[in-house]
């Protein structure tokens, strides 16, 4: 008798809880920071998942068998595009067309977005005319956020055109939030805009772009490749001539050859973080931009109290 | 030019270093037909570090030393019985199954750490550019400790190594004695992988001692010629990759392997005296000529077969020599091949100016509005697009030429090379 009822109780729970889940929209985002603006844009009408753990190379991931399922149960899909979530398109060839290329579920955060270094050649195969890629690392200028959420606002439109307005003033107290922000980051950096930096990997023009930094050249031009020794004895003179005071890199990145360089011309190594979560204490967007701004004018400042 | 040439030397030192004890712990490896023991051990090591990472120990700390070696310990011990074992599968086998599951064993505890995992996968990447001068007093000290202790029971290791069978019938203890053989082999690699990666120690290992093997018998001759080798390849390989601008450990790899093919041919030449060297030599010659004729038979098939396919040997002619193209086309399919060429290179400076603009406006000058970087990178789209047309115009021309050369050189060439080749086996 008892065990009926703790069945039929545990029934109920059940149905209850999938009745409160269903309400919400399920959103799998391919990345920690494209998650934290669909959450600014649905808030607690999403529930919101990453595939790609953001601590580390997000572009060789390799997708799990319980991926498959998360995707199984989402009515948004949201993706970095340009060649940077490649692996993405082994998991939605066996997704539901929703959800596919052209699919009311499908979000591509990139559309829109001021490409930079564009190139022809992409290894996505999209049917039609190829219209290329360019450098992936767009989330990391702050004002693209204006564009990224409008993507995914329009997406969440499409599978819940019900809610429409709440969506369209979640993004706009989003946006509005963001805005003074990215003044009050200029401002921090605005003193340093030209101020020469070498990076790692070329993953940062964006950010480069919105604070005026001057990314000189990059430690391995191609991403895996070893630099070669004059590559380095190239940068190791460019560092001393421009008196280069930092090497930004993402915490993944193997550190010998920054510690090297920056021992050799007196530099110091910064390890920002590329992403939501890639840090302890990131917890979302704003805070990704506001603990790499204050990272960068620190160093900067640290460089310009030392010189006498 | 001082950068480059400071940390040349030092990567040069290091290499000396490192062909001194690998050359002759690859004799053994060789010997004992165990190639693949050193990356068993750098990953078990690596294991090792994992385990003492994911338990919180900050990587290289003494506990995570300590760690990789207990790894490496128990990787000796499981090494030192697999002998015992190998009745009806091979050592090797034994050694390659080590090696996969504690690599996988890795990957899965990585898999579950929060952050900074990246320092445990340096331990299988080194570069040897980045050695500094205190690993190398560090890696000089550690060797020639264990070089020392070799050295003292040279007897016993030589002994267990070629001949384990009459090692057995002294008395010997094979079983203590192979692992002290592999604990101190353990120590060794795993301090030169985190220093010069796995493929370079790999080559270090293995083809010293391989060319040493080819060219004698005696085992101090063997060392000699295995370090010199060793020495020549790595300067050879790290002057390459200066000169050409290259990374380095692959570049060092490269050397090593072009080495031993080098001593691999050359040895018939060298050791062979007299009618034996007379005959060696035509005997080279022969394959020579063949290997030309082969080669140029297959080449005028193929342009006979499919001349709108790739066709390696006229592409590379053609590239030394243009005329042999040019005599295939008429005045007016030149002017537009030469043209299509001009434009191409042409719209390739105008964009990369366009990108040179955008990348220097980010930090000097008035920004670019997010419109304009819109429209500069439609330009380069366009330019890309334009590029790709021209391209497929000088492939037209080139084709039209390729069939004209099909029936003028494809045809005749095969006929040739054949009818030389019936005259050669003769």
């Amino acid at each position: 008798m008892t065990s009926i009822q703790l069945l039929l109780s545990l029934l109920g729970l059940a149905l209850c809880c999938g009745a409160a889940a269903s309400d919400r929209i399920r959103v799998v985002a391919t990345t920690s920071d494209l998650r934290s603006l669909v959450e600014e844009v649905g808030k607690e009408q999403v529930e919101a998942i990453n595939l790609a753990p953001p601590t580390r190379d997000v572009e060789a991931y390799e997708p799990r068998p319980q991926d498959a399922q998360k995707l199984r149960d989402a009515k948004l899909v949201v993706r970095i595009g340009l060649d940077y979530d490649l692996w993405f398109n082994r998991l939605l060839v066996d997704a539901s067309p929703d959800l596919r290329r052209g699919g009311r579920g499908y979000v591509d955060a990139s559309i829109g977005v001021p490409l930079l270094e564009i190139r022809a050649v992409s290894f996505d195969a999209t049917p039609g005319h190829s219209h290329g890629a360019g450098n992936p690392h767009y989330w990391l200028d702050p004002a693209n956020a204006e564009v990224i959420t409008g993507g995914i606002m329009e997406g969440l439109i499409r599978v819940d055109p019900d809610r429409a307005r709440t969506y369209e003033s979640n993004r706009n107290a989003f946006l509005a939030r963001l805005k003074p922000k990215i003044e009050e980051w200029r401002r921090k950096l605005e003193r340093y805009a030209g101020a020469p930096v070498i990076a790692c990997h070329n993953s940062w023009p964006y950010l480069a772009r919105r604070f005026r930094l001057n990314i000189i050249d990059s430690i391995e031009p191609k991403p895996g490749i070893a630099p070669s020794p004059s590559h380095l004895a190239g940068l190791i003179r460019k560092m001393q001539e421009q008196r280069v005071a930092i090497i930004i890199k993402q915490p993944f990145e193997p550190g010998q050859t920054p510690k090297m360089l920056a021992e050799r011309a007196g530099a110091r190594v910064v390890s920002l973080a590329p992403s939501v979560g890639s840090v302890p204490g990131i917890d979302d967007y704003l805070a990704l931009i506001e603990y790499d701004v204050s990272l960068l004018a620190t160093a900067f400042e640290a460089r310009r109290g030392g010189k006498p | 030019m001082s950068d480059a040439v400071q940390f040349l030397t030092v990567a040069f030192l290091v290499a000396i270093v490192l062909t001194g004890i690998h050359a002759y712990l690859g004799i053994h490896v060789l010997s004992r037909n165990v190639v693949f023991v050193d990356l068993a051990l750098a990953q078990i090591s690596a294991l090792g570090a994992t385990v003492a990472f994911m338990l919180g120990h900050l990587p290289q700390s003494a506990a995570a030393y300590g760690y990789a070696l207990a790894f490496t310990l128990a990787g000796a011990v499981l090494l030192s019985l697999s002998r015992h074992w190998s009745g009806r599968i091979t050592q090797e086998a034994v050694i390659g199954v080590i090696y996969v599951v504690s690599a996988a064993a890795a990957f899965l505890l990585i898999d579950k750490a929060p952050q900074g995992a990246e320092h445990v996968k340096q331990l299988l990447v080194g570069s040897i550019l980045t050695a500094t001068i205190d690993d190398l007093i560090r890696l000089a000290a550690l060797y020639a400790v264990i070089a020392a202790f070799h050295w003292l029971f040279r007897k016993r290791f030589l002994l267990l190594t070629l001949d384990p069978a009459r090692a057995q019938a002294q008395g010997l203890n094979v079983s203590g004695w192979d692992f002290l053989f592999y604990a101190s082999f353990g120590v060794v690699v795993t301090s030169s992988v985190a220093i010069a990666g796995v493929l370079l120690v790999f080559s270090f290992l293995i083809i010293p001692a391989a060319i040493g093997m080819i060219y004698s018998d005696r085992i101090a001759r063997k060392l000699y010629i295995g370090w010199a080798a060793g020495v020549l390849a790595s300067a050879a390989g790290l002057g390459a990759s200066y000169a050409w601008d290259l990374p380095t450990g692959a570049t060092m790899v490269c050397a090593f392997g072009v080495m031993l093919a080098l001593a691999g041919l050359a040895r018939p030449l060298v050791t062979a005296r007299g009618e034996e060297r007379r005959r060696a030599m035509r005997r080279a010659r022969h394959l020579l000529i063949n290997g030309i004729l082969i080669s140029s038979a297959l080449s005028g098939a193929w342009l006979a077969l499919n001349p709108r396919a790739d066709q390696p040997l006229l592409d590379a002619l053609e590239a030394v020599q243009p005329a042999i193209r040019d005599y295939f086309l008429s005045p007016i399919e030149r002017d537009i091949y030469a043209s299509a060429a001009n434009v191409e290179s042409k719209i390739r400076g105008e964009s990369s100016r366009i990108g040179q603009l955008e990348r220097e406006s980010r930090w000097q000058g008035s920004e670019l509005t997010d419109d304009e970087v819109r429209r500069l990178a439609s330009y380069v789209q366009s330019f890309q697009e334009m590029q790709k047309g021209e391209q497929f115009v000088q492939r037209e021309i080139r084709n039209r030429a390729r069939e004209r050369q099909r029936w003028a050189i494809g045809v005749p060439l095969l006929l040739i090379s054949l009818g030389l080749l019936l005259v050669t086996l003769k």
